[in-house]
């Protein structure tokens, strides 16, 4: 006669992991979507040489230098030959490097950061102010009597008025 | 414009010039933004919102009040 199995005690039961458990609190569940397209931050750039930094100043430095030397060369030939017909010609050949500083002075403006070119807007708009102001003032001290000057003196003061205004606005902007 | 770009910063340990690095802008730019003496365009906004993984209007603070729904701001009375 062979006796009844006994209900196992509470103790033999086995346990389930709490895992899968219903009701358990470490359920696992899905991981949440994250919220941003972005999954983590950009890693930083790669430096790039010191010289890249600076190689539109190197440039436009190149270019005025060029200028200069070609300015200089043209005066000298023209003072060597001041009867040559074709002298108007070779006083024309410094426009090229001109130009070219030109060209590539309005690139390294297109290039600077949006607040830099914010500041150079402003200092542009003053320089244009200023000179006018100060060419106008001028014009009236002339008819009351100061002496005539060279209307060429007009760009040193806009090219000073232009580094001033640069001085202003970025100290307003620190 | 307040934003909380100092504080972001701060907490991922990053100098204005690192930060200012990453971004392609100058450290003035970084200064000036911070200070809220300049409020940057929409694709610097943008970088830096993905430079910190959070959303512009979590970084940037607008300080015009917006006028009631239903109301045209041009409009008086």
């Amino acid at each position: 006669m062979s006796e009844p199995n006994p209900s196992p005690g509470r103790a033999e039961i086995p346990v389930d992991p709490t895992s899968t458990h219903a009701a358990s609190p470490f359920i696992r569940t899905r991981s949440p979507l994250p919220m941003l397209a972005f999954a983590s931050p950009p890693t930083a750039p790669p430096t790039v040489p010191t010289w890249v930094l600076y190689r539109s100043k190197i440039e436009l430095a190149l270019s005025l230098l060029a200028y200069l030397m070609v300015l200089v060369g043209t005066l000298v030939f023209i003072q060597a030959n001041p009867t040559e017909p074709w002298r108007y010609d070779v006083l024309g050949l410094p426009l090229v490097p001109g130009a070219i500083a030109l060209w590539l002075f309005v690139r390294a403006l297109g290039r600077l950061g949006e607040l830099q070119k914010r500041i150079q807007m402003q200092a542009f708009g003053f320089s244009l102010g200023a000179t006018a102001l100060i060419a106008f003032a001028y014009g009236f001290l002339e008819g009351a009597g100061l002496p005539h000057l060279n209307w060429i003196i007009l760009v040193p003061i806009e090219v000073l008025m232009w580094s001033v205004g640069t001085l202003i606005f970025a100290l307003r902007h620190r | 414009m307040k934003n909380r770009i100092r504080v972001l910063r701060a907490e991922q340990a990053w100098s204005q010039a690192e930060l200012a690095q990453r971004l392609g802008v100058s450290r003035q730019t970084v200064n000036a933004i911070e200070t809220g003496k300049f409020d940057p365009s929409l694709p610097l906004a943008f970088g830096m919102a993905r430079m910190f993984n959070r959303r512009i209007e979590d970084i940037f603070e607008s300080e015009i009040v917006a006028e009631p729904a239903g109301r045209s701001p041009n409009r008086l009375g």
